[in-house]
């Protein structure tokens, strides 16, 4: 009963997958032979090697893997905030060199201007795309109803806590309308109770707007609480290991944890990292 | 054994308070005494009371009102002046590389020269004139607000400046405003210790020569050998100057409205 909701076979290019000329027309982000390398002082470090993957148009995908296995940079390199070493990002069509604001970020730090109210916060990006300052406000408004946080629309950021900063934050990226949302382990700085609030929200604001959502964690439970498929990847270098389609039913909400399909995925996730840390922890020995 | 603890802390504490009420006019009594025992010679270390009584003829001449006024516009002009060339540079070598280059170094090798010792060129470009006091007080304002925002510059939280980059804010926003206000801490600590500099600097331009100034008055009252004339203007600059940077430093926990 539980393999259907697997695909193992499934290779790592979706687009290879299905006819190739529609999900080419779906896929709105398409990583090719992506490497990202890094100078460091004894030589280099390649973060990211030869990565490709395809989203669709209106995906949540989450890719997972340990710390320091190159996701925050491949997540860096589709908001063009990381220029690739070989192969591209592109997104809609057009290769990301360069941040673009149709591509909003959440990063694992709120990152709120401190100087500027919640409101302000959340008008800025519509400011910056020269909307009227009435029309980025009204923006805002219309953003801060939907996280909750009408009364605290006038205060500064370092008076509210951290679950609701990062709510705060989230509304910033939403207001430019991105068609893409990038999040770089958006909660994992969040304690374990306002974590599971902040996923269901996340849950339920994914019903309202139609941004296709790449979501780096290293949690797996959130990874597949949340999404539609999940990448793992490997550490040193950055690879995917594998591409699992989490076809549980959806609304979802944090509940899901208990039921049989939901373990039976996080079983299979599980020993694919355990056997490809085992890997990477005997090739480390073999090669020291 | 508790309450007898807390109100004998209490009791230190009241005397403290007292001690620290009456520091200022046991101090002055004493000098008062000691310039009138004939210990000291009165004419070079005149009593208290000779000091006030030149103050308020100071004041009463309306010659102070005139020095005060000489001497604030020069400080404040040049503070005015010196600031902003100093944030404005300072943000473009913190954040611009290319101006960084072109300009830091000149800056660095610049920056340590005492403004004091450019009295003499100063005096040779400018003669007596406005221009060359304005210019001390400048040069003097401008390194320290420079390099103050130039770090604070660099220090600014790099997740905002991605933050804001994600955002679309176009290039002259991410300047004047994430990266300015994301340094102003920093810069306000540049400015209050660029008001201090501003009073070390207005004593030397005075001093190379003017014609009218608190430290003017100082000098003219040395010559004439009114020693509490001297005393008296040496009160009038340390209070100008404690009241300058108290207020500086209240308007410096304002300018940083957010926190």
């Amino acid at each position: 009963m539980i393999p259907s909701l697997l695909c193992p076979d499934q290779p790592l290019r979706l687009v290879d997958t299905h006819s190739p000329s529609a999900s080419a027309r779906q896929a709105i982000i398409r990583v090719e032979d992506l490497s990202i390398v890094f100078d460091v002082p004894s030589g280099h470090v390649i973060a990211v090697d030869r990565v490709s993957l395809a989203v669709t148009q209106g995906e949540f995908v989450s890719i997972v893997g340990p710390s320091g296995c190159g996701k925050s940079t491949l997540l860096n390199a589709m908001a063009g905030l990381e220029r690739p070493f070989e192969g591209q990002v592109l997104i809609a069509g057009e290769a990301m060199l360069a941040p673009r604001p149709e591509i909003g970020m959440v990063f694992q730090q709120p990152h709120l201007f401190p100087w500027k109210s919640v409101r302000r916060n959340i008008a800025h990006g519509p400011r910056a795309l020269g909307k009227s300052k009435a029309e980025a406000l009204r923006i805002a408004d219309d953003l801060i109803a939907m996280i909750g946080l009408t009364k605290f629309a006038s205060a500064y950021p370092h008076t509210l806590s951290g679950g609701m900063q990062q709510r705060v934050a989230i509304a910033r990226a939403l207001a430019n309308q991105p068609r893409v949302l990038l999040m770089d382990e958006p909660f994992g700085a969040l304690d374990a109770q306002t974590r599971a609030v902040m996923q269901d929200n996340l849950l339920e604001l994914r019903e309202r707007i139609n941004a296709t959502i790449v979501f780096v964690t290293h949690d797996i439970d959130e990874a597949i609480l949340l999404s539609d498929r999940v990448l793992i990847m490997s550490a040193g270098p950055g690879r995917i290991l594998k591409d699992l389609q989490v076809s549980l039913p959806r609304p979802r909400s944090s509940a899901i944890v208990a039921e049989a399909a939901y373990l039976a995925l996080k079983r299979d996730c599980l020993d694919l990292i355990r056997s490809e840390g085992r890997r990477a922890f005997e090739q480390m020995e073999i090669r020291t | 054994m508790s309450v007898g603890g807390r109100s004998s802390a209490s009791a230190t504490a009241r005397l403290s308070v007292l001690v620290a009420v009456l520091s200022v006019p046991a101090f002055t009594g004493v000098w008062e005494l000691i310039a009138r025992s004939g210990i000291v010679n009165a004419v070079l270390f005149p009593p208290p009371s000779t000091v006030a009584v030149a103050i308020l003829e100071w004041i009463r001449t309306g010659q102070f009102f005139g020095d005060l006024m000489a001497s604030l516009s020069r400080v404040a002009g040049g503070f005015a002046v010196g600031a902003a060339g100093g944030i404005v540079l300072g943000v473009l070598t913190g954040r611009v590389r290319l101006v960084s280059s072109l300009l830091s170094p000149l800056f660095h090798i610049l920056r340590p020269i005492p403004p004091i010792a450019f009295v003499p060129i100063v005096i040779l470009w400018f003669g007596l004139s406005e221009t060359g006091k304005l210019f001390l007080v400048v040069w003097g304002v401008f390194f320290t607000v420079w390099l103050a925002t130039h770090i604070g510059v660099q220090k600014v939280d790099h997740g905002l400046i991605r933050a804001a980059q994600m955002l679309g804010t176009p290039q002259p926003q991410m300047l004047w405003e994430i990266v300015l206000l994301g340094a102003l801490p920093y810069v306000t600590v540049g400015l209050r210790t660029a008001v201090s500099i501003s009073f070390y600097t207005l004593v030397a331009a005075e001093l190379a020569g003017s014609f009218a100034g608190i430290v003017y008055r100082i000098e003219i009252a040395q010559q004439n050998m009114q020693t509490g004339q001297v005393m008296g203007g040496l009160a009038a600059l340390g209070l100008l100057s404690f009241v300058a940077d108290r207020s500086f430093a209240i308007l410096a926990e304002r300018a940083v409205w957010w926190r």
